[in-house]
């Protein structure tokens, strides 16, 4: 699915709450995070994947995640990202957030689930 | 392989930053690879093949913008030079063409220079390798014929009256023979007064040194002692520890060796390096004939080391103080006018630091000439880089108006740009330390005769460290700066919009290329004139008209000295070698000599000459030779008039002469000379007066560069003049072969003559040759570097018109397109061409019209303005110019209008 006009703006601020939102379950190296995303999103989302280490970067720069090298049996060494507790409560807020503006579009543009 | 395929990614991970200019941390990139690996493994697993699983990973690598990737928590080193080095590495790779042509002009530039400056270091800036070496001082004369060698007897009255003196010494050099007869064996030796070790402050490294107890005729307890140097040990004595004790014969006599020298001690002299120092004191048992009292025995240099805080001045102004008692406590047997002339000439101190050379005299203009030619190849090497980056500068503003318009900074521009000239610098500078390295040793053996062995310390100090890395330096922001100023200049998005087509940047390129190229023109023709002055000098002096045929002619010289035979039987031992000699087969004719031309011996009076034309004093002086009978038929010298000698001109014969031409010509005004008669001046009662029996032309006596000096020859039958006879030289000519291979059959005659007699070998072209030695560098290294800068400029030219030629391809095809000839367009070409080779060639021609003054002292038989020389230049380089410029022309020519406009 292409998206255009305001939604692919509005995909752009998604970004970091769909990282914190996949790391809030368990820890996960950067090329799962792209394989996730692209598969719970049935292909609609998409992440660059430069673009999505500059956003785990940032995330970690903030202290919400931190990554470590781990080293699995068998498997490559990979960076696996954790969620911190200041990451958690800025997911929990933000989640908050995107739901009263949900509820806000829906009331006012008469949006309603299919 | 997981790990190569790891690698493989990571590098092109560095590889997709740099192009974005980011640099990463190495876990950044190593997370961005694993990333890749994974992807690529994905698809493979996903039932791609190899080549699909690849190229997806790389289409998600492309895909990718590095920008925001910058600024990352775990990399702090902001943006590191590393960067920019690896950066501007992978750009020279990227252009091996030019980079390789750069790196090689600029090692043969900067390898010269470095080549050159070492030898001007060690010849004239290094200091000794001895204690303090700025305390010391040599004495020298302020007099219109300075001399700086004295006698022993000043020595010995100096070194009484010095109170502003800690120490000094007095030495020589000179050659001492280790064989015992036969064919010789030289080793470079030092006569030195004891406090030659002192006065340095250098210490054995093994034994002792000598003493003044060991300074005395037939040495002191020990006898006759001798030091020897670190390298002679080595050579000599394979480093044996033994050594000390053993014995070494010189000159026949027995020197017991008491102390090895250190290894960088090379003794006072710059510019030679001694075997053995032996103690003055024993000259004269070497040389009975000697004795340390004469005081017309010229050989000493002097050396001092003054007392703390003293100045040169301040000594130089004691010894003035005691000048006259020293003066005249060491009167010479001279002349009142010579004599009037010594008590006046004033003894001065120089400060000696750098050692005392006589090489630094001769080769200090000739080094320095040499010098300015590297420095100019190495402008036209730099020169020629600039314009190869500027045009790379050009096909990369497309590059850097996009990394300003993502936000790099300008400076970042010109700070990569300026490392890769610094890069490509560095590169040069180390391929051409090593050319220097080689070429500098190369030099050194070149100045080296076969009687005068030259060793400079080559090795590299902080001088010749500080002179290389500066030279890189500039040479790099010579080059460099035009090619960055232009980064500096390329606007945002400018070059984007242009996409190289337009006319606007390429036409200002153009215009300091070929300022550039203007430039490289004109230093080509300083150094082709400069080329063209010094072969034709060397030219000039090598096909000389000696006066005499030196093919075939071989010099042995004899030597008596230490030999068992009584002075008097001298001459008669030598005429019967001769006799031997030319009874050999193969040889043509054999005869003695007293001097042989260009040697750098010489002899001569002042002489009256009966009936001749009155003279100053000044001008009466002649060289003189004394020559036995078939000398002037060896060496195939003309006889004008008269007679030569013959064997009826013997001690009881009337004593005769034979002049030469110029003598004629300065004595007689030109007259017939036969039967005037010549005594030397001023006239002595008890000589007899020589009656004149022959002239013969003129030949080279001393230098080719001097004109023929008056010259006469006695009879070598006919002892005149109290002839020093320890040695004579016997002139054998080949009849038909080479002199040389008959080296073996006349060391054997003349061995059954007298086996005493030591036997130096030397063919006279080879002593021709060794006198051409300075002119002969100059001329090959003006030459080499002339033909180099002349393929410089030739390769800067190409470039430039090539350049220009293709960015001109598209009004080219118009014009053929409208009906413009091919030839038409070679003229519009060349025109453009000819216009940058003829101010080029102009300004060139100006310059060294003024700067061949400075060489006019090295140059023979022409004129610094030379008209052919400059004349011959200017055609030179106008043929290179118009063969650099005809191929881009003619390419320009064959453009296919049709293919062009479909293009454009």
């Amino acid at each position: 699915m292409e998206f255009t006009g305001a939604i692919r703006e509005a995909k752009k601020g998604t970004a970091e709450l769909v990282v914190l939102a996949f790391l809030d379950d368990e820890p996960r190296h950067g090329y799962e995070l792209t394989q996730l995303i692209e598969e719970r999103s049935g292909g609609a989302l998409t992440f660059n994947f430069a673009s999505l280490y500059a956003t785990l970067y940032k995330l970690e720069e903030r202290k919400w995640i931190q990554g470590r090298w781990v080293e699995k049996a068998g498997q490559r060494r990979r960076r696996y990202y954790r969620i911190t507790e200041q990451g958690r409560e800025v997911l929990a807020a933000q989640r908050k957030e995107w739901l009263q503006f949900f509820q806000l579009i829906r009331d006012l543009a008469g949006v309603r689930y299919a | 392989m997981p790990d190569r395929e790891l690698r493989h990614w990571k590098s092109l991970v560095r590889e997709r930053a740099d192009r974005d200019w980011r640099e990463l941390s190495l876990e950044v990139v190593d997370e961005l690879a694993c990333h890749l690996a994974d992807l690529h493994a994905a698809a493979l697993r996903g039932g791609n093949t190899e080549h699909e699983a690849r190229q997806a990973a790389l289409d998600a690598l492309n895909a990718a913008s590095f920008l925001n990737l910058s600024k990352r928590p775990r990399s702090r080193r902001g943006v590191g030079y590393g960067h920019d080095v690896r950066i501007a590495l992978r750009q020279l790779i990227a252009t091996p063409i030019v980079s390789t042509v750069a790196v090689l002009s600029l090692a043969l530039g900067i390898g010269a220079n470095t080549a050159i400056f070492s030898l001007v270091n060690s010849l004239t800036l290094r200091a000794l390798p001895v204690k303090a070496p700025h305390q010391l001082a040599i004495l020298t004369e302020d007099a219109p014929i300075a001399t700086d060698s004295w006698t022993y007897p000043i020595w010995r009255d100096v070194r009484q009256r010095l109170d502003l003196v800690e120490s000094g010494f007095a030495w020589d050099s000179q050659r001492v023979n280790l064989a015992n007869g036969g064919v010789t064996e030289f080793a470079d030796a030092i006569w030195t007064t004891a406090g030659m070790f002192d006065t340095l402050g250098v210490a054995p490294l093994v034994g002792r040194t000598f003493t003044e107890a060991d300074d005395r005729s037939g040495g002191g307890a020990d006898g006759p002692v001798a030091v020897i140097s670190y390298a002679f040990w080595q050579r000599r004595f394979g480093g044996a520890a033994d050594a000390i004790g053993r014995r070494l014969s010189l000159e026949r006599i027995p020197f017991t060796i008491i102390g090895v020298m250190p290894p960088d001690f090379f003794g006072p002299d710059v510019g030679r390096r001694f075997d053995v120092a032996l103690p003055i004191g024993m000259v004269t048992t070497v040389h009975p004939d000697r004795s340390l009292d004469q005081r017309d025995w010229w050989w000493l240099s002097i050396m001092v080391r003054l007392k703390g805080g003293v100045s040169v001045r301040q000594a130089t102004d004691a010894l003035r103080a005691v000048q006259p008692q020293v003066r005249l406590a060491t009167l010479p047997d001279w002349s009142p006018i010579d004599l009037k002339q010594y008590l006046e000439d004033r003894f001065t101190f120089v400060p000696a630091a750098t050692g005392n050379s006589s090489l630094r005299a001769r080769y200090q203009r000739p080094l320095l000439t040499i010098m300015v030619v590297v420095v100019l190849v190495l402008l036209i090497a730099c020169a020629n880089i600039a314009n190869l980056l500027l045009a790379r500068a050009t096909a990369r503003r497309h590059e850097w108006s996009v990394r300003l318009a993502l936000g790099a900074s300008r400076w970042r521009l010109v700070r990569l740009l300026l490392t890769e000239s610094l890069l490509l610098s560095a590169i040069g500078a180390g391929v051409g330390f090593l050319v220097a390295r080689w070429g500098s040793q190369l030099l050194v053996a070149q100045l080296s005769t076969q009687t005068n062995t030259v060793f400079l310390d080559l090795s590299v100090d902080w001088r010749v460290l500080a002179f290389t890395t500066g030279t890189t330096v500039i040479t790099a922001l010579l080059f460099g700066v035009a090619p960055a100023y232009r980064a500096a200049g390329v606007a945002p998005m400018e070059a984007i919009k242009e996409q190289g087509r337009g006319p606007g940047a390429g036409a200002s390129r153009l215009s300091l290329a070929s300022t550039l190229v203007v430039v490289q023109v004109a230093l080509s023709v300083i150094l082709v004139v400069a080329a063209a002055l010094f072969l034709r000098t060397f030219t000039k002096l090598a096909t000389l008209d000696l006066g005499f045929d030196h093919d075939r002619v071989l010099v042995v010289t004899m030597s008596a000295e230490g030999a068992p035979i009584a002075p008097a039987q001298r001459m008669a031992v030598f005429e019967r070698a001769r006799r031997a000699v030319a009874a050999l087969p193969g040889v043509h004719s054999a005869a003695l000599s007293f001097v042989t031309p260009l040697s750098g011996h010489n002899w001569g009076n002042r002489l009256e000459v009966s009936g001749g034309v009155a003279l100053d004093d000044s001008r009466r002086s002649a060289l003189r030779n004394h020559v036995s009978t078939g000398f002037f038929e060896t060496y195939g010298q003309r006889v004008v008039a008269g007679r030569v000698f013959t064997d009826r001109d013997r001690d009881s014969s009337p004593p005769v002469a034979i002049v030469n031409e110029a003598f004629a010509r300065r004595f007689l005004n030109g007259a017939n000379p036969i039967g005037h008669t010549l005594r030397r001046y001023p006239v002595r009662a008890d000589e007899a007066p020589l009656e004149i029996v022959g002239m013969v032309g003129d030949a080279v006596y001393r230098r080719l560069r001097d004109p023929v000096p008056p010259t006469v020859y006695s009879s070598a039958a006919q002892s005149i003049d109290d002839l020093p006879t320890e040695e004579f030289n016997l002139n054998v000519r080949a009849a038909s072969r080479s002199s040389a291979l008959l080296t073996r059959s006349i060391a054997d005659a003349i061995g059954s003559v007298d086996k005493d007699l030591a036997l130096t070998f030397r063919p006279l072209s080879d002593q021709i040759s060794a006198s051409l030695t300075q002119e002969r560098i100059v001329a090959m290294l003006a030459g080499f570097f002339g033909a180099l800068a002349l393929l410089l400029a030739g390769l800067g030219l190409y470039g430039v018109t090539s350049y220009a030629v293709s960015r001109r391809r598209t009004e080219i095809g118009i014009r053929m397109a409208l009906g413009a000839a091919p030839a038409g367009v070679v003229r519009l070409v060349l025109s453009r061409v000819s216009m940058l080779v003829g101010l080029g060639v102009l300004i060139g021609a100006g310059v060294s019209f003024w700067a061949s003054q400075f060489v006019a002292t090295l140059l023979y038989g022409l004129e610094p303005r030379d008209p052919v020389t400059l004349a011959g230049s200017v055609a030179v380089l106008s043929a290179v110019g118009a063969v650099a410029g005809w191929l881009p022309a003619r390419r320009a020519a064959r453009i296919d209008p049709a293919e062009v406009l479909r293009d454009s």
